[in-house]
């Protein structure tokens, strides 16, 4: 057991809020780099201080996940969780200097308080950890960088706690004021809000750019031949140019499903498969066998949805067998759906309508890059159908928000 | 007996200690939350800068587009231009369809040049065969019409170019021409179910006086690919192709 006198406490907390401190700075970096409304690379390391990447896809998820920040309706992109972190991880830095300069003379009232409130940041990162595994299936490393920070600081806060039971022989505790608790506690809570107020006062306005990204200039296909996805209350006219192999598409699938905001749609989907086997517009597959897979949501009718989405919950096996020839994704059709799904798709007909999807969107010159939403005519920018996405359609279609 | 007075005890040394280690949390603090904030506010401008200043190199983004491959060369897509217009493609007028008078003067070009610039179109396209005399298409050729038909990928205008016969009365000829591609028009009409065909198809037929083929295009694909070839036997045909070219 440790002694009164040891100052692994206060140096494990130390080291646990600096590391903290330093991974929270990385994710606020990351996401104020965005508010540019460019693309950048983003840090994804466990090693702290690591460069920034653009291999980065499981801490682009979760920047981009609804859970990543608040007030989102009313800040483009919102409030980053990363800011209360890099406020609250200040704090906990600081006091636990304050303990280190203190050693066995620290106050009983500070190593207890200490003991509790190094909890909160693990209790935290408990929650998102439980919502990186459950709801966006991935673990971004910085975020483990902060959770292993709180694991420390926790840990470290604990061992404070407990060596508050005992006095060095000769060297009596200071002793502190029982107000010194609640001063501390509003303390943190004030610290913990000092950068996201900052970040919200300055965040520049991004109203006049969400609707600089261009209009359609046919909105109907002919025979009307979009794929309707079905959704419970449709209230806003959609368009979506989607390619069922193609991961940011399925991301921003499931945003709109865990943001609740699809239901609300009232989708068209224009299947814009970024495979040169029916897409004359690349020379060479970006995603092989989304061609198939495309005929396979046309072919889907009614069920359409349940065929996109299932592509999207398989696109990783797809995708292999995508690269292991259309056989093989036809029999994964087959076993699916059955053979008359399978006899749809190689329907000449199919490939008709599948050339009609292409050829809306070569009439439309639209940006060959899926995903694309259209709301109405007006075209919604890239960077709005993810990290802006609740502020843009706060701003262009409120209704689907309610 | 006086009990013994117990000493007071003496104040806590740590009590000399708490300034220092005050000072030193106060003074930490100070200059974390400020560097936090200010590191916030820098970040935070420095992207509302960028915002407002245009991208020197902005990234390109491909946009989607109809196909345009190799052979769209100038002269080509001139002469298909004119067809689309003269024709009654381009502006969706109720006529269709070029007469053998009409591409001769608004192709302006002659025969050699003319057949030479659907040379590059010899494997998208092929050649539809018919009976001398006949404007009948027969079941290899509805096959070959529809393989080619659905193979449109990117390309905006199916051309059908019709013929009749070298030899014989010119006026024959033409009349001759103008039912083989209208039998081509009526079958596509059936198969492809399409109400936009109209806007698609660029119909030309032409008698004797203009762009015959040579013997060379037996070569090409056809529908008649295992029968004997000859120059009278090439000509009563429709050349029927997507073109691959942004008019």
């Amino acid at each position: 057991m440790l002694g009164p006198k040891s100052k692994l406490p206060a140096l494990l907390s130390l080291i646990g809020a600096l590391l903290g401190l330093l991974f929270a700075s990385n994710s606020t970096l990351d996401y104020a780099k965005h508010l540019d409304r460019r693309l950048h690379d983003v840090h994804c390391s466990f090693i702290p201080g690591a460069p920034a990447t653009s291999q980065a896809e499981a801490c682009r998820v979760a920047m981009y996940s609804p859970y990543s920040a608040l007030f989102k309706e009313h800040y483009w992109g919102g409030i980053p969780i990363s800011l209360f972190a890099l406020g609250a991880f200040a704090f906990y830095t600081t006091f636990a200097i304050y303990l280190l300069v203190h050693g066995s003379h620290a106050p009983r009232r500070a190593l207890r308080f200490f003991g509790a409130v190094s909890l909160l940041p693990l209790l935290a990162s408990l929650v998102m950890f439980v919502i990186s595994v459950t709801k966006l299936g991935s673990i971004c490393k910085t975020c483990a960088g902060i959770y292993l920070s709180s694991l420390l600081l926790a840990a470290g806060g604990v061992l404070a706690m407990l060596s508050s039971r005992e006095d060095v022989a000769g060297e009596p505790r200071a002793v502190v004021a029982p107000i010194f608790p609640l001063i501390w506690l509003a303390a943190l809570g004030g610290i913990a809000l000092v950068p996201a107020v900052v970040y919200a006062a300055s965040a520049p306005d991004e109203r006049p750019y969400l609707t600089k990204c261009g209009e359609l200039k046919l909105a109907k296909m002919k025979n009307d031949d979009f794929v309707k996805l079905s959704t419970l209350r449709p209230i806003q006219p959609t368009l979506l140019f989607e390619d069922p192999l193609c991961p940011t598409c399925k991301a921003f699938h499931e945003r709109l499903v865990a943001e609740n905001i699809i239901e609300k749609l009232e989708i068209n989907l224009v299947l814009f498969p970024l495979d040169n086997e029916c897409n004359w517009m690349l020379d060479q597959a970006l995603h092989p066998g989304a061609c198939i897979l495309s005929k396979a949501v046309l072919c889907g009718g009614v069920q359409a949805r349940s065929v996109l989405e299932w592509a999207y919950d398989e696109q990783e096996y797809l995708s292999r067998a995508g690269k292991q020839g259309p056989d093989v994704l036809r029999a994964a059709i087959k076993q699916r759906f059955g053979d008359a799904m399978l006899k749809c798709v190689d329907d000449r007909k199919t490939d008709t309508r599948l050339n009609n999807h292409l050829h809306f969107a070569s009439d439309n010159n639209v940006p060959v890059s899926t995903p694309q939403m259209y709301l109405g005519k007006r075209r919604v920018c890239d960077e709005d159908t993810d990290l802006g996405l609740r502020f843009t359609l706060g701003q262009l279609a409120p209704e689907v928000l309610k | 007996m006086t009990q013994p007075m117990t000493p007071r005890e003496a104040a806590p040394k740590s009590t000399l200690k708490s300034p220092p280690a005050g000072l030193a949390a106060l003074g930490s603090g100070a200059v974390l939350v400020v560097g936090a904030a200010l590191a916030v506010r820098l970040w935070v401008s420095s992207a509302a800068e960028r915002l407002t200043t245009p991208e020197a190199e902005r990234p390109k983004v491909a946009v989607a587009d109809q196909s345009e491959v190799g052979y769209c060369t100038p002269q080509f897509k001139q002469v298909l231009e004119r067809v689309l217009h003269s024709c009654g493609l381009a502006e969706g007028d109720s006529r269709r369809g070029c007469q053998p008078a009409d591409v001769k003067t608004f192709a302006s070009i002659s025969d050699d040049d003319f057949n030479a610039l659907f040379t590059p179109l010899k494997d998208r396209g092929a050649v539809v065969m018919f009976d001398e005399g006949e404007d009948k298409l027969d079941e290899k050729a509805k096959k070959l019409l529809e393989d080619k038909w659905f193979t449109r990928r990117g390309a905006r205008y199916f051309f059908v170019v019709a013929r009749a016969s070298k030899t014989g009365n010119q006026a024959k000829n033409r009349a001759l021409s103008h039912r083989r591609a209208n039998s081509v028009m009526f079958h596509l009409n059936e198969v492809a179910q399409d109400p936009e065909i109209e806007s698609k198809v660029g119909l030309l037929w032409l008698g004797n006086e203009f762009a015959q083929l040579s013997r060379d295009y037996c070569a090409w694909p056809s529908s008649r690919g295992d029968v004997k070839c000859d120059e009278e036997a090439i000509n009563r045909s429709a050349f029927v192709s997507w073109v691959d070219c942004r008019l």
